[in-house]
């Protein structure tokens, strides 16, 4: 897996609108999901899906830990480098 | 083809002995007719005559009669050896475990009885029956693991015969095998063949040109198949070779036939009579349509129908079969809708995909996917999210070639478009992957399953 968190963020997202039929834009980290990007929790178990498949983990369904709260990119980005930081010291 | 009068040894034998006696009868009659083709339209081509089949099971018959296991656990890969197996347990009262690939982790569970392959040895590690043992002879069967893994059921030799048709009009044909021999369908198809004296015709592969080739060479007569492995058949065939097929007759199975599938069906073999039939690995053949329409008639709900049977369906449509008017309901774990003047299945209870507390059945998704232009094959399935419960997750297979001016991007931005236009947000596919390949189960049906997560 090479592809860096943010970009692979940022990909995800742009998958997500053009997927459901609205324009990809650009992704910066301060951008609110759901007021800047109007993304649904429906578009973020797409993101959550798209990321497990290129960055290889799934945070959101680590056992025992308390799901973070996510409102920004930046918050997608803190808790995917933590997860993939984690996998990378276990394996 | 044989016109032997097979029905004194179906009627004296009992169920356990019937396959055995009628393959000898048959050897005795017509010795070097075909009992089998294995391998057909492959290179390595094996034609087994009903004389060397007979010897067969007299061989394991002797072998198994001297050991006297507890219970034989088929392991052979030619498709002889495991008939042959199979028969002369029967005849010899040996209960018999005919498990596919995916169901083999589940032989721990029968570790007692003698694993034996295609050299016809049984292990003398293990178990002999006492003596005076007269447990009932059956057959173990693995369920197909459409939705869940598969598990094991224990079968009477006069429930697994049951369905076979005996009559004269349905002796001497060839019968194409593209089911596992293993699962309760290709059982099926196999006792059927060789109960009535056919030519039992199984594939080298079940890649759709040699399932073609095989039909074709092999003259088959009858194709019992799942829509899916129809599908694949008609969609991705050779159709020159497809067109000298000689095929009487289409038993599905195992799965829903939409109306797409049956009309393509219609005009690719228009000799042939196409039937659905109906049937559960618990309960076995429920009722059989034949009028080419997809579901079957509404009129059926309620009534009394041939052999006592009565179909109803629960407040959420999950048909109910009464097998009779003594016996209760059996949930069918399938979903039915009205449409008209059908019943039209909408797929397993356990197939319905949860998104955020709404349900989506993955049939109507498919249906749809494949009426868009450029798409031959669709798989729908629930992925898992920690947000949602389910995303609904699909696998399409584009023709070849792609239709002027298509790419596999615009093809599949078509199919996203059309599911947001005929679906309800939930419904829509959030993950739609091109594969060259839809996964299928052992048993030939489309797989429900998530597609296996890698992690690096």
């Amino acid at each position: 897996m090479t592809a860096s968190v943010p970009d692979a963020i940022a990909s995800a997202i742009r998958t997500v609108l053009r997927d459901t039929g609205r324009s990809a834009r650009e992704v910066e980290s301060s951008m609110l999901l759901a007021a800047d990007l109007g993304l649904d929790s429906l578009d973020l178990a797409q993101t959550i899906v798209l990321l497990e498949r290129s960055l290889g983990v799934d945070p959101f369904r680590a056992p025992g830990g308390s799901r973070p709260a996510i409102r920004t990119v930046g918050d997608l980005i803190s808790v995917y480098t933590e997860a993939v930081a984690s996998t990378a010291t276990k394996s | 083809m044989t016109t032997l009068d097979l029905s004194r040894v179906h009627a004296e034998a009992s169920a356990p002995h019937r396959l055995a006696l009628t393959v000898r009868e048959l050897a005795r009659r017509s010795p070097d007719e075909t009992a089998i083709v294995a391998a057909a339209g492959g290179h390595d081509r094996r034609r087994i005559d009903y004389a060397s089949l007979a010897a067969m099971v007299d061989r394991f018959e002797e072998a198994v009669t001297a050991a006297r296991p507890v219970g034989v656990v088929v392991r052979a890969r030619n498709v002889e050896s495991l008939v042959a197996i199979a028969a002369a347990c029967g005849a010899t009262g040996v209960p018999v475990a005919l498990l596919a690939d995916d169901a083999r982790d589940l032989a721990g569970e029968l570790r007692e009885w003698a694993v034996v392959d295609d050299s016809f040895a049984i292990p003398s590690s293990g178990q002999s029956r006492p003596s005076g043992y007269e447990g009932p002879p059956h057959v173990v069967v693995a369920t197909s693991g459409t939705s869940g893994p598969p598990k094991l059921v224990q079968r009477t030799w006069d429930a697994v015969l049951a369905a076979a048709r005996l009559a004269e009009q349905w002796h001497g044909l060839g019968w194409l095998l593209v089911y596992d021999a293993t699962r309760w369908a290709g059982i099926q198809v196999w006792a059927q063949s060789l109960l009535t004296g056919g030519r039992l015709v199984v594939p080298a592969l079940r890649d759709p040109d040699t399932v073609a080739r095989a039909i074709v060479d092999e003259q088959a007569a009858i194709l019992p198949a799942t829509p899916t492995l129809l599908r694949r058949l008609l969609t991705s065939a050779d159709r020159s070779l497809l067109s000298q097929a000689k095929l009487g007759r289409i038993t599905l199975g195992g799965e829903a036939a939409d109306g797409p599938l049956l009309e393509q069906a219609k005009a690719a073999f228009p000799g042939a009579r196409i039937s659905h039939v109906y049937a559960t690995t618990e309960l076995g053949e429920v009722f059989r349509v034949t009028d080419g329409r997809p579901g079957f008639p509404a009129a059926w709900l309620g009534r009394e129908m041939p052999g006592g049977i009565r179909l109803s369906t629960r407040r959420d449509g999950e048909l109910l079969v009464q097998l009779s008017r003594d016996s209760t309901d059996v949930a069918t774990g399938d979903l039915v809708e009205l449409r008209g003047d059908r019943y039209e299945f909408s797929g397993r209870r356990s197939d319905v995909i949860v998104v955020g507390g709404a349900k989506v059945p993955p049939r109507r998704v498919e249906d749809l996917l494949r009426s868009v232009s450029g798409i031959t094959e669709a798989r729908v399935y629930g992925q898992p999210s920690a947000i949602t419960g389910e995303l609904v997750a699909a696998e399409i297979v584009l023709v070849d070639p792609l239709p002027a001016g298509a790419t596999p991007e615009s093809i599949r931005a078509a199919a996203l478009a059309a599911c947001r236009e005929s679906l309800e947000p939930h419904g829509v596919p959030r993950i739609l992957d091109i594969v060259s390949r839809i996964k299928t189960t052992s048993a030939g049906k489309t797989s429900r399953r998530p597609v296996a997560t890698t992690t690096p």
